[in-house]
């Protein structure tokens, strides 16, 4: 049976081709086993205006997940992780466009698609949840009927059958599933809002779930239980997960791997252990520095040299704040390179010794 | 709720005593005197003390706060007094006035509701194209055309060009269709541009986004999830183009010699028949408070973060 053929034949080949991913072993890694990734984005570049001639946010991006994975997405404010993840949906907000690159779920082009085909596809098969948990359902309607018309709109099952599953959702976030399907959304706390937004992003069992810093507006431990809610859901549903996020410490716990952006570009990525043991580019060194140890408290916090968003317009996207730069990173674009398997990076100085990165923060704060 | 309630009927009460006593004053300053009219003085011959005796009869030459007050404490045993020129109850007239004010009401609001609501839906939707650009246009012409103009432009064309429509009375669907036309286009292009601005608001509301991201259509995405909030400005103007047009409008009303309110209470100054506009004063007021009561509940019912605050 071809992959097309499951993927239309809906909810009864979804579960077929889940139970056979959890059968196989798990020596072999997906890619072994030939089975395509859920999302693969290749050379993607996004510009503020249809005609490129806008400011360009991100730029030959490429990113792949495969099935049941954990992807993390880090980089600070504007690096265009966001973005990036809308495009995914296709809900890029109106003036920016993909000015190259194609995005491909589940084997498909989604710039093929038509506007009811993506809409088919979203929610079902590829599900959001937004930092913005309060603006994640429509204030004026009860929860409960716009998960039940979330349901019906992709499965086209009665009231009551919808129902059934839209409480078991609500209970699978623990919730009060039936006080919660009462209620307007601004009822609800943050905690509660999100999870809401999680039941309903799983609640299908999409293949892919694109998770944009759902913890950034939550306390530290409301977002801890969110974010332990989402790693136990996709381990039951055996959703791929693409988690955006600016905070490492949560990353580095849950992903399988990390991409690391900085100025609409991908600087760095690799398995999650890879990266954290041998970090090659200057600012994913620096990331993994300025992070606390509660064992082992520095003098002084590390952080970042330069001003946070500085994008060098050519060259490399990091050579204005990179204490390690040479002449060639202000002019030449530097293409990506592997360094081991799976894990690749895009810095000149891949293959040097780069030195001591902490002389830089010195020399700045003196 | 009950508070809103309590507070409106409460605003209700003082709306309606200055209103009255407003009125009752600036009548009794404009020149003019109800007994000349009474008499028929232009006429017929009438001596001195013949005015003088219906002037006592009337009570006019009282101070005027215990002429006030006489018509208050009648008010209150819910007695409008009577015309003094048909020596019918102002009750009764106000009565069988209203009924053609409101028909004629309904029928301009359904007018500019068939225009404005998909006509500001679609300027929305296609914000700055060329649907957007037409309605900007027609809106522009519909607010400057003066009523007046527009419903004789409209008579012209149809009662008396073409001989499609009556022009004058009240007799049926027919005789509604043109003074409701009239006053439907002079409101729409307000309501298409409020409708078109609320709705491009709530458009960009983080909750369309998550609508679109769960995968319902466009169309239930607009007129379900969007829809709700960009109406709520319209609900608000509605509530006060209601309390005017139930007022009476004026201009229509006596362009296609309607029998409603506006023309009766114009004919009701020109002969300084006091109790009648004394009558229609009150009314009017009451309904205005009433209609914005209306319309405070029905935001409510429409937002209920409004509901839970209070």
């Amino acid at each position: 049976m071809g992959f097309d053929g499951m993927l239309t034949s809906g909810k009864m080949g979804m579960n077929k081709r889940k139970s056979e991913r959890t059968s196989t072993g798990t020596k072999t890694t997906p890619a072994e086993r030939n089975i395509p990734p859920v999302l693969q984005i290749d050379d993607l570049s996004i510009h503020t205006r249809a005609d490129s001639s806008g400011k360009r946010l991100v730029r030959n991006l490429n990113l792949t997940i495969q099935p049941g994975e954990m992807v993390a997405l880090i980089g600070e404010s504007g690096s265009g992780k966001s973005v990036t993840a809308s495009a995914v949906t296709g809900l890029l907000p109106a003036p920016l466009s993909m000015s190259g690159g194609r995005i491909l779920f589940q084997g498909r082009d989604t710039a093929t698609l038509t506007s009811p085909e993506r809409r088919a596809m979203l929610g079902k098969e590829i599900s959001v949840v937004f930092q913005d948990y309060a603006g994640s359902f429509t204030p004026f309607i009860k929860i409960g009927k716009q998960l039940i018309e979330m349901i019906r709109r992709h499965m086209g099952w009665n009231k009551t059958t919808a129902r059934v599953l839209a409480t078991q959702a609500l209970e699978q976030v623990e919730l009060a599933a039936e006080r919660v399907m009462d209620s307007y959304l601004f009822q609800l706390s943050g905690g509660q809002q999100q999870r809401v937004a999680i039941a309903a992003a799983l609640m299908l069992e999409p293949d892919l779930l694109i998770a944009d810093e759902p913890t950034t507006a939550l306390d530290t431990l409301t977002g801890e239980t969110i974010l332990q809610l989402i790693d136990s859901l996709r381990h039951k549903t055996k959703c791929a997960v693409l988690f955006i996020s600016h905070d490492l410490h949560h990353v580095i716990k849950r992903a399988d791997r990390i991409a690391v952006m900085y100025g609409g570009e991908i600087v760095e990525s690799g398995p999650t252990d890879v990266l954290v043991r041998e970090a090659r580019h200057p600012y994913t060194r620096f990331l993994l520095q300025s992070r606390m140890d509660l064992a082992d408290v520095p003098a002084r916090l590390q952080s970042i040299p330069g001003e946070p968003g500085a994008v060098s317009a050519c060259g490399c996207p990091f050579a204005l704040r990179c204490p390690v730069r040479i002449a060639r990173c202000d002019s030449e674009a530097v293409p990506e390179m592997m360094v081991s398997d799976g894990h690749t990076a895009r810095c000149h100085l891949i293959g040097e010794a780069q030195g001591d990165l902490g002389a830089a923060e010195i020399t700045r704060t003196s | 709720m009950l508070g809103l309630i309590g507070s409106r009927l409460l605003q209700m009460i003082v709306v309606g005593l200055f209103l009255t006593f407003a009125t009752f004053v600036l009548m009794k300053l404009a020149p003019g005197d109800p007994v000349k009219t009474i008499l028929n003085i232009d006429d017929v011959a009438v001596t001195q003390a013949e005015q003088e005796a219906v002037r006592q009869s009337l009570g006019l030459d009282q101070p005027l706060v215990v002429q006030y007050t006489e018509w208050f404490w009648r008010v209150v045993r819910l007695d409008l007094g009577e015309s003094y020129i048909t020596h019918r109850p102002v009750a009764d007239l106000i009565e069988s006035k209203l009924g053609a004010t409101m028909t004629v009401t309904l029928g301009g609001l359904t007018v500019m509701l068939l225009i404005a609501v998909p006509l500001g839906i679609l300027s929305a939707v296609y914000q700055n194209r060329w649907v957007d650009q037409l309605s900007r246009l027609f809106s522009l012409i519909g607010v400057s055309l003066p009523s007046f103009w527009l419903g004789l432009v409209l008579i012209y064309w149809f009662a008396y060009q073409w001989r499609l429509l009556p022009s004058m009375g009240n007799g049926g669907l027919m005789h509604l269709i043109l003074p409701s036309v009239t006053l439907g286009i002079a409101m729409a292009g307000v309501y298409t541009r409020l409708l078109r601005s609320g709705l491009i608001k709530s458009l960009a509301e983080p909750y369309v986004r998550a609508a679109r991201a769960r995968g319902l259509g466009e169309v239930r995405v607009i007129i379900v999830h969007a829809l709700r909030e960009g109406v709520l400005p319209v609900v608000t103007m509605f509530g006060m183009s209601l309390g005017s047009l139930l007022g009476g409008s004026v201009v229509v009303e006596m362009l296609f010699a309607w029998p409603g309110l506006g023309k009766m209470v114009v004919d009701a100054i020109i002969q300084r028949d006091y109790p009648v506009i004394q009558g229609y004063v009150l009314c009017t007021g009451m309904l205005v408070v009433l209609i914005n009561l209306g319309v405070d509940l029905t935001v409510r019912m429409l937002d209920p973060r409004l509901r839970w605050r209070s």
